[in-house]
């Protein structure tokens, strides 16, 4: 508890804060209230609630069939026009319904909070937070105790969140981001840039686990020995394929291990081929395309009036047909040059003019002609070796006998600026060096030196983390408490754009402003940001931040059960992720609205997805942009209505209004249900009974909220989920829910009731704030890579209101987020764990 | 019988010869003829293996628990494990205290994972400042993991999952791995078997000449020195936090740095080509068992005796149409009593526990010494929820098999007092891999009765 302590001792109230409050910590403070609670120490970010000014959503008027419901819940459906203030709506409340048992010295759980005068909210933010947290919630009061009502505990909770907000908006502290390893697609993404090869050498590492709805963030992105394991093979295997070893090899084949077709064998230490026809072979695996030098060492037993002949034959196909005069003892090389490609050939050596006389009255006549084969030499490759690319652009100097050394650290200088995505110093490249010399003291070539010490680069934490130090131009400020805030490094900015955009490392253009030192400014920043949105890197932004905003990753394990929904196939698994895929890159490279994503006159379909939606005039698996006539428009249009979203949000047999509720309340609307109680009560045998009769998935729910403690969430998500049902558990439209006629209408706790999908999107639409802001908060943590905290909602305020001036652009959204302070800056808490 | 000729029939298993740095385990017989150590000393220098299985969602109780103690009949679920029987150590009543919410709310599903293997109550959060504890296996395997050329090895059937939260207001991390190696680090698992196989053995290309294998040695080394000098510099200039951040690779780098320097010290393996696995198979069934192939072969050849497998994730709502049940597991868990999704939780069960029997069936068929690799073995194999639809963390299904190298009476039910700390089990097996500890997590002692 120490931590805590310390933090409510700092830093001082400043002057321009009103004085609202003092709280009295007993020892025990933190550990008492998560009894009641789940108190994480850290204030979860969590949306905030519509704000008194924002319009509250209501009927779309061009859509006459949507009506505002009377009030039938205690949940207020409209914030009391006044903002709350703290002598009217705080202090009267805190002493009717908490005083009883928190004040004194023997205050509940230590928490005294009767000294309601001294101290800024500031100083006792975490304190505020867990009262708003339980009040909210409503762990406190406790059951048996007078509570307060639904109102009053917003009006408390929206004074709370409110005072902190303004004063997190004066301080604008940045937060801090933990040294963060890349991720398995960073790390694809940088490979590819960095060395040119791109085959995806993470994908055999474990998976990056997942914390605040991204595989990105820095806390979570843990180190395990299987991944360092898996990095030293994936630095071997990347260095292996970029740069191609200088290996011309000469390889023998002796007479033992060449193939004959002749019986009459070896003649020390020869082939002796002894009839026309009779061969001498070698089956040779060539490992790479190219010319090779074939040389065969042979000679005859000359006899008759023309000398041994010898046909070279490669896979069957004479190459030369040679004279070979030698003679024994003094055998005569053949050499051929042959062009091949990698894989086995076969080379051949066939003897084609045998002549014996046996019978010839003078022995003098008689003899026998033979070709004899000493072996088979193949060198090769020969010439310049056929060189990828990725090992022009690596090894881009050819180093002489005299200076490789200097050779390799310009080489390796510039791959690990790249690599480390900062300058490098030169002990850093003097320690690089090292492996090259050891390569070539240990007889090996140059080249296997730099594959070396590539690797080790590779390898480097200054390669594998996205390296981030305390800002040089920090100034401490005692708004922080004496902790020192900063621009981060034009370097790093450069990388968190980059890792942010592209996930991947920064480009040349970006190194160079890095270096000029303009990318901090706003303007340049800005500029950066629109080009790099335009290049193709920029798909990053579909393949890992929308798939995982939109928890698209989860269609890989969707499983719909193949007797309910045969046509769902894995062609149609993979067009559905395609189709959202498609639908959010034409919003970023088009520069659309953001109000696209909930309902738009166009997607992305290929044959097998138009099959599935009833879309006709669709042929092939290309897909293309398809506008949507009156009548499609009335089924499709937008995420909501896209197969990827309402499959994932589904069961193998059935649709689930809640999963698909809670999405919405989650993804689009940003405000998620809590969590479920601990231990769900066990429904009472009879309901059970009962339950067992019911046809439809909204009767099954219906009796659900009967219970209480399930009502209140169920009653936010089950509704939107209803309003979806026309969509069946894989996207597809239907009419009825098994044999039961379909009723798709519902009403939302704010009081708009809707029939049918295209009323509840009008709705939906109509909250443009919430969704503003729910979408600047996920893009602002997966930017960061850490979790937002309470003090960052005046950051995502910022971004949504500048999405607004700008009609909703796709590009305000990632601008304003580049430009915010958190991205920019940084907090230096030398030597404290925060 | 010639020891050569020995170690051949033991390694029959594997379907190809392979040479393999002598076992410790064979070496009692020889010791013992030559000094009559007592039975003690024997148990010392027997390999004794821990291995962790663990299933998601909790278990159909009703057809778990064996109704009688002592000598038991097997109850409907276990019934696949008859072969074994004899080797199997049924333990009732044990408890996970800490995966209960504790007044932190939902989240069942993350903290029984987390918990398992470590009786630590974990902080709730979703990213920021995770905090775990070491789980029994890791503590082992930073004792005697030196031991043997791989001192744990962490398996499992799934992928973390990839989106979204993995159980409310709980960042994955506590979801995807059983073994944490610190309070801050979950231990990443393997899924594919191939990789696996790959890992123990190599990719199986021929074996290089001893020349060129010590210099690949030579250099791999100059590159960890390269990259501690990096990460030694770097910690100076990082924050704490950071530096957590920094350690978790140190430890990684040093690992491997260990390996090499023991491998040095092995002669040369040949790889057993035939048993490498190809991919990840569909069925669930087949991935298991050729999964179990994998760390039996590892146990086998000693080049690990500790191990976790994962047959699922907690929550993880993967449907089982191999046996016929579409609906996924996670949403029938929550059976409010429904029968029909009742009987098919324990059919799931039963599927996995007959994973389990082919595992446990192949053990006892390596010889080992004068027993079997089952008999110097000891397999927990449970759940870390009791009813996956109250999420009680109490009661936990909890099977204990194999012989424990002569230190478990086996073939018995022992029902122990309500709430006993599963981590007093996790105490007593430390004990017998020659883990000194005297508390893990939530434990009270050590788990009685076992002998």
């Amino acid at each position: 508890m120490k931590r805590s302590l310390t933090l409510l001792q700092e830093p001082k109230s400043p002057k321009w804060l009103p004085a609202i409050g003092a709280i009295v910590l007993g020892s025990g403070l933190f550990s008492g209230v998560a009894l009641y609670a789940a108190a994480p120490e850290k204030a979860r970010y969590v949306p905030l609630k519509p704000s008194p000014t924002t319009k509250p959503a209501s009927a779309n008027p061009a859509s006459g069939a949507v009506k505002i419901a009377p009030k039938t819940t205690s949940l207020p459906a409209k914030p009391i026009a006044a903002k709350p203030n703290f002598e009217r709506d705080v202090a009267p409340m805190v002493k009717q319904y908490c005083l009883s048992c928190h004040s004194g010295a023997d205050a509940a759980a230590g928490l005294a909070l009767d000294d309601l005068k001294a101290a800024g909210v500031l100083k006792d933010r975490h304190v505020w937070e867990l009262v708003a947290q339980n009040v909210e919630s409503g762990h406190m009061p406790p059951k048996n105790k007078p509570a307060p009502t639904r109102v009053q505990r917003d009006r408390l909770v929206e004074w709370i969140q409110g005072t902190l907000t303004a004063v997190d908006c004066q301080i604008k502290d940045p937060g801090q981001v933990t040294l963060h390893r890349l991720n398995r697609a960073e790390y694809n993404n940088t490979i590819r840039d960095l060395v040119g090869v791109d085959f995806k050498p993470a994908a055999d590492f474990p998976s990056d686990d997942v914390g605040y709805g991204f595989d990105n963030i820095g806390d979570v992105l843990s180190i395990s020995p299987l991944l360092i394991e898996k990095y030293f093979n994936a630095a071997e295997q990347i260095t292996e394929k970029a740069i191609v070893l200088p290996d011309v090899k000469t390889v023998r084949f002796n007479a033992d291990k060449l193939e004959g077709n002749d019986d009459n064998g070896g003649d020390g230490g020869n082939v002796l081929l002894g009839v026309t026809g009779s061969t001498a072979a070698v089956d040779y695996d060539f490992a790479k395309d190219g010319n090779y030098l074939l040389r065969v060492r042979a000679f005859g037993q000359q006899f008759g009036n023309e000398p041994v002949r010898m046909s070279l034959q490669l896979d069957g196909k004479e190459l030369r047909l040679v004279d070979v005069t030698a003679v024994e003892k003094e055998p005569q090389n053949f050499e051929e040059t042959i062009t091949v490609k990698a894989g086995k050939h076969k080379l051949t050596a066939v003897y084609t003019n045998n002549y014996k006389v046996v019978d010839a009255p003078d022995p003098k006549d008689r003899g026998d002609r033979n070709l004899l084969i000493e072996h088979f030499e193949i060198k090769g490759p020969l010439g310049e070796p056929q060189l990828p690319e990725s090992h022009r652009r690596l090894i881009f100097q050819k180093p002489t006998a005299e200076n490789s050394e200097a050779t390799a650290r310009v080489i390796l200088r510039a791959f690990a600026r790249r690599a480390f995505r900062r300058p490098v110093l030169d002990a850093e490249v003097e320690r690089m060096v090292r492996p090259v010399n050891l390569a070539q003291k240990q007889g090996e070539s140059f080249e296997r030196g730099i594959q070396l010490a590539m690797q080790a680069i590779l390898t480097s934490p200054h390669f594998l983390f996205r390296v981030e130090t305390n800002p040089k131009n920090a100034k401490a400020d005692p708004k922080y408490g004496g902790e020192k805030i900063g621009l981060v490094d034009d370097y790093q900015l450069a990388s968190r754009l980059s890792y942010f955009l592209w996930s991947s490392m920064p480009d040349e253009e970006l190194f160079d402003c890095a270096a000029r030192g303009t990318l901090k400014d706003p303007v340049v920043l800005e500029k950066q940001v629109r080009r790099m949105l335009k290049d193709e890197k920029a798909q990053a932004l579909a393949d890992n931040f929308a798939s995982q905003w939109l928890t698209l990753r989860n269609l890989d394990t969707a499983a719909p059960d193949p007797d309910y929904f045969p046509d769902f196939n894995e062609d149609l698994r993979t067009a559905m992720r395609q189709e959202t895929s498609l639908f959010f890159q034409a919003i970023v490279r088009e520069d659309r609205s953001i109000m696209d994503f909930l309902d738009a006159d166009f997607t992305y379909l290929n044959e097998p997805l138009a099959k599935h939606y009833g879309i006709a005039g669709v042929s092939g698996s290309e897909f293309r942009r398809v506008v949507f006539d009156a009548l499609q428009a009335k089924q499709r249009g937008g995420l909501l209505t896209q197969a990827s979203v309402l499959t994932v949000t589904s069961n193998p047999t059935r649709t689930s209004p809640v999963k698909r509720g809670k999405w919405v309340l989650e993804t689009i609307l940003g405000t998620p249900p809590p969590p479920p109680p601990p231990n769900v009560p066990e429904l009472v045998e009879a309901k059970k009974e009962a339950a067992a009769t019911f046809t439809t998935v909204r009767q099954r729910l219906q009796e659900h909220r009967k219970n209480p403690a399930c009502a209140s969430c169920h009653a936010r998500m089950d509704p939107i989920g209803f309003g979806l049902e026309n969509y069946d558990a894989t996207g597809a439209w239907r009419t009825l829910d098994g044999k039961a006629p379909l009723d798709a209408s519902g009403t939302l706790t704010s009081g708009e009731s809707f029939r049918g999908p295209t009323q509840l999107k009008s709705i939906l639409k109509a909250k443009k704030n919430e969704f503003a802001m729910a979408l600047s908060a996920k893009l602002l943590t997966y930017a960061l890579g850490r979790g937002l905290e309470a003090r960052d909602k005046c950051v995502v305020q910022d971004i949504a209101k500048s999405l607004t001036k700008n009609d909703y652009r796709f590009s305000a959204l990632v601008v304003a987020v580049a430009q915010s302070d958190p991205f920019r800056k940084r907090r230096s808490n030398e030597g404290k764990v925060q | 019988m010639s020891r050569q000729i020995a170690r051949r029939k033991f390694l029959r298993g594997v379907g190809t010869a392979m040479s393999l740095p002598l076992l410790e385990g064979m070496l009692p017989l020889r010791a013992l003829a030559q000094s009559e150590k007592s039975a003690a000393a024997q148990k010392i220098i027997r390999p004794n293996r821990m291995m962790f299985c663990f299933v998601p969602n909790g278990m159909h109780m009703a057809d778990w628990t064996p109704t009688s103690e002592g000598a038991f009949e097997l109850p409907w679920i276990m019934e696949p494990l008859k072969n074994v029987k004899e080797n199997l150590t049924v333990l009732s009543g044990l408890a996970q205290h800490n995966a209960f919410a504790l007044g932190d709310g939902g989240g069942d599903h993350a903290r029984s994972t987390a918990t398992f293997l470590t009786g630590v109550h974990v902080k709730k959060t979703d990213g920021a400042d995770i905090k775990g504890g070491i789980s029994v296996d890791q503590l082992a395997a930073q004792q005697v993991g030196n031991l043997t050329k791989f001192p744990s090895l962490e398996v499992g059937i799934e992928r973390g999952r990839q989106a979204g939260s993995c159980d409310t207001g709980y960042s994955c991390a506590y979801s995807s791995s059983i073994s944490w190696r610190s309070e801050s680090t979950p231990v990443a698992k393997e899924t594919n078997p191939r990789l696996v196989f790959e890992r123990l053995f190599g990719n199986g290309e021929a074996l290089e000449e001893a020349a060129s294998r010590q210099r690949r040695e030579l250099y791999k080394k100059s590159i960890l020195d390269f990259v501690l000098e990096d990460a030694n510099s770097l910690k100076a200039q990082l924050n704490t936090r950071d530096q957590q951040k920094l350690d978790e690779y140190f430890t990684g780098v040093r690992e491997i740095e260990q390996r090499l320097n023991r491998v040095e010290k092995e002669s040369e393996s040949n790889v057993p080509l035939s048993a490498k696995p190809s991919g990840i198979p569909q069925d669930p069934g087949e991935h298991i068992r050729l999964m179990s192939d994998m760390v039996v072969l590892a146990m086998q050849a000693d080049l690990t005796r500790i191990s976790t497998f994962m047959f699922a994730n907690d929550g993880s709502n993967r449907s089982y149409r191999n046996i016929g049940i579409s609906e996924g597991h996670h949403e029938l868990s929550h059976h409010g009593r429904d029968p029909v999704k009742q009987e098919k939780i324990r059919q799931i069960n039963r599927f996995h526990i007959t994973q389990l029997a082919y595992m446990l069936e192949k053990m006892k068929s390596i010889p080992e010494g004068e027993g079997t690799l089952l008999d110097n073995s000891m397999i927990v194999f449970g759940a870390g929820i009791s009813d996956g639809d109250r999420h009680n963390h109490n009661d936990l299904p909890i099977l204990l098999a194999g012989g424990g190298a002569g230190t478990l009476k086996t073939g018995r039910h022992i029902r122990y007092e309500k709430d006993t700390p599963l981590n007093n089990l996790f105490l007593a097996m430390l004990d017998r891999v020659g883990v000194r500890a005297d508390t893990l997590g939530d434990s009270t002692g050590r788990l009685e009765q076992l002998f």
